[in-house]
């Protein structure tokens, strides 16, 4: 104990020290203040920290790139479908985890064909659990509520009924990308986690008139990959389309036009938005896929931009003719 | 320790504790906004959220039998897409305020549910807009509103400022009767303002008029930007379908550089002006072109920019045409030049 400590403590002295108390109070305040970051936590996006989607594609076997079968029964013709491809044995060998992203984008009912039909899904993997998969994974970053669009679209029971794992999206599932040669898919959020865990990827969606981009097909399904304000790029929706195609390597897509969204587009709404084409479409070239199915919905492929941008970008081509499809028709 | 003589020990303790109190309300601060991390960002969480201070009553429209499916959700201009994704320009380019929605669920068939959406779109036009081009083809229009139909599983109307979609997940008539009960209670307790009208849809003769074949296209009408704010019908006529539009201009000379730059676009677009032997259409200096093996007429008319739009033949777009402009032109009309309805 000191002498100091037992003088008494001027007023003066007190006044001072308060002062500086306070002084150091609002100080330490407004150093909060100007740190406060308003956006909060962002993930990393260092270089290092940037992640790629897997090359999920196989090796091309010439003539057996797409097939096109007509027939009203989606269960049969998806099986011939793929069957005029090799079989899906080629596509998935035993063991191979196997990742199923159907158009499950909204929370809508599969009598008004806005999301992938529940029974295709199923039967897809049926199938593929009969080529030897290990596991099959079904998933989707939908634009409305998850849990909502996977239960109202009856895909979350038709999947799970069929044995597959359906996984909804969290955040933690989501890593930063940057598509090279991108001129919009730069340091954004892309749907990452059950695809990292796969062997093989399937795309599932059904053709739909689009009031943007004019149709959504396979190449606007992969549209549920993003994360993040993905409304922004509706400003650029042929960019955006052409750059997704760009990003995701599938093994196989299939493309539903057996009742296709002909307007109101791509939420539709009424029954009668849809009209009966009983034509379904596999594919190992999404582009391809789409310039045909674009004619059910009663356009050419040189009326969607996106489709020329897929093509001169490499990510396939629109003259599907050129591939010689493999035709069937399912009575 | 002994205390200093003089020395205020519980006005010291008091500032001390204040500085702790202080610090510990920092510290509460950021746990409290670090765990509050706007997870819509990753487009995960759907930013719209149960708001019963601005929504309507939603639940009270629960029609019998039905119970809520889901809770009523609001969004904005700001996040309409999470809900509709590439339909929402069509309403933000139509004036959207806010969609409220709400599901309802049979209590005794968890299969047969609906949605409803109820736009706010500021205003009846706007309404209208949105109902009438996305209208379904071949439906018949409910009798018992002035812009509203259904289709064998939705049923959609206008009432005043809000258009309307009711959207069921099956076709049955017991979840059409239920929507038509959800719509009735719409009509009868959401407070519009009853006086409003579209007195451009009066612009247009009635005779061979295709009911329910209105249009408002906001924009790029035909293909052409400028030609902003127009309503089209159809007329029947020689067996066959025509389209006609008026748009309303802000004054004569816009109405002339709006006809002007339409023509001027159709004939960048290859339209081939075509002579004309009627004399009504001459004596308005109306524009007939052959475009592509179709007939378009333009003229303007005071304020007005009409005309037909892609007529398969020459005979019949030039009587629908002089219908308009009689109707345009007749002193007597209710709309006619002498009463410019934005006057």
């Amino acid at each position: 104990m000191t002498e100091h400590n037992n003088m008494e403590l001027p007023r003066r002295q007190f006044l001072s020290r308060a002062a500086k108390a306070g002084i150091s109070i609002v100080a330490a305040g407004a150093i909060s203040y100007a740190l406060y970051d308003r956006e909060g936590p962002v993930p990393g996006v260092s270089a290092e920290d940037l992640v790629t989607l897997p090359d999920f594609s196989i090796p091309p076997e010439d003539g057996r790139t797409i097939s096109i079968v007509t027939g009203s029964d989606r269960t049969k013709t998806v099986g011939r479908a793929i069957e005029l491809l090799g079989g899906l044995g080629r596509f998935v060998r035993k063991g191979q985890t196997v990742a199923i992203k159907p158009n499950v984008a909204f929370a809508s009912p599969p009598m008004l064909g806005a999301t992938a039909n529940p029974g295709l899904v199923a039967e897809v993997v049926r199938l593929c659990y009969a080529a030897g998969a290990k596991q099959v994974l079904v998933t989707d970053n939908p634009i409305n509520d998850p849990a909502s669009c996977f239960t109202l679209s009856g895909i979350a029971k038709a999947a799970t009924a069929a044995g597959a794992k359906v996984i909804l999206p969290k955040d933690s599932l989501f890593r930063y990308t940057t598509l090279a040669g991108g001129k919009l898919i730069r340091n954004w959020p892309v749907y990452f986690g059950p695809f990292s865990k796969a062997d093989r990827l399937i795309g599932i969606s059904p053709i739909k008139h689009h009031h943007r981009s004019g149709a959504s097909m396979t190449m606007k399904n992969w549209y549920g990959l993003l994360g993040g304000r993905r409304n922004v790029f509706h400003q650029d929706i042929n960019t955006i389309i052409a750059e997704l195609a760009m990003m995701a390597k599938p093994t196989l897509v299939i493309l539903d036009g057996t009742d296709v969204m002909m307007t109101n587009g791509p939420t539709g709404g009424s029954v009668s938005d849809l009209k009966r084409k009983n034509t379904l479409i596999a594919s190992t070239d999404m582009v391809a896929a789409d310039s045909f199915g674009c004619s059910l919905l009663d356009l050419r492929p040189s009326d969607l931009p996106y489709l020329s941008k897929a093509h001169q970008a490499g990510a396939g081509t629109t003259d599907y003719e050129s591939l010689k499809p493999k035709r069937a028709k399912i009575s | 320790m002994a205390s200093a003589p003089g020395r205020n020990r519980r006005l010291e303790s008091a500032v001390s504790i204040l500085l702790l109190v202080v610090l510990f309300l920092i510290a509460l601060a950021i746990l409290v906004k670090q765990a509050d991390v706007d997870m819509a960002r990753f487009g995960l969480g759907a930013a719209a959220q149960p708001d019963s201070q601005q929504a309507p009553d939603l639940a009270a429209l629960t029609p019998d039998g039905f119970k809520e499916l889901s809770a009523p959700l609001v969004y904005t201009a700001g996040n309409l897409y999470e809900k509709i994704n590439g339909k929402a320009p069509l309403y933000l380019d139509a004036g959207f305020l806010k969609l409220f929605t709400q599901r309802f669920v049979s209590r005794t068939d968890e299969n047969l549910w609906m949605e409803l959406y109820l736009y706010d779109m500021a205003g009846l036009k706007n309404a209208f807009s949105v109902y009438s081009v996305q209208k379904r083809a071949d439906v018949e229009a409910l009798a018992t509103m002035q812009f509203a139909y259904e289709t064998t599983n939705a049923l959609y109307f206008v009432h005043g400022r809000y258009y309307v979609e009711l959207l069921g997940s099956a076709e049955s008539p017991d979840l059409l009767n239920a929507m038509t009960s959800v719509a009735n209670s719409i009509t009868a307790g959401l407070k519009v303002d009853e006086e409003a009208r579209i007195p451009e849809l009066d612009l247009f003769p009635t005779d061979n008029l295709v009911s329910g074949s209105f249009k408002l296209s906001l924009k790029d009408t035909f293909g052409f930007a400028d030609l902003t704010d127009t309503f089209t019908c159809r007329y029947e006529l020689n067996g066959q379908s025509v389209t006609a539009f008026i748009s309303t201009r802000s004054d004569p000379k816009n109405a002339q550089k709006i006809a002007v730059s339409y023509c001027d676009f159709l004939i960048e677009n290859d339209a081939k002006p075509k002579p004309t032997p009627n004399e009504t259409i001459k004596k308005v200096a109306a524009k007939v072109f052959d475009f592509y093996d179709t007939t378009e007429i333009v003229f303007f008319l005071g304020p007005y920019v009409g005309g037909v739009h892609e007529a398969e033949d020459q005979k019949t777009a030039e009587e629908v045409a002089v219908m308009l402009i009689n109707r345009l032109t007749d002193p007597h009309g209710a709309w006619g030049l002498t009463k410019n309805p934005k006057q």
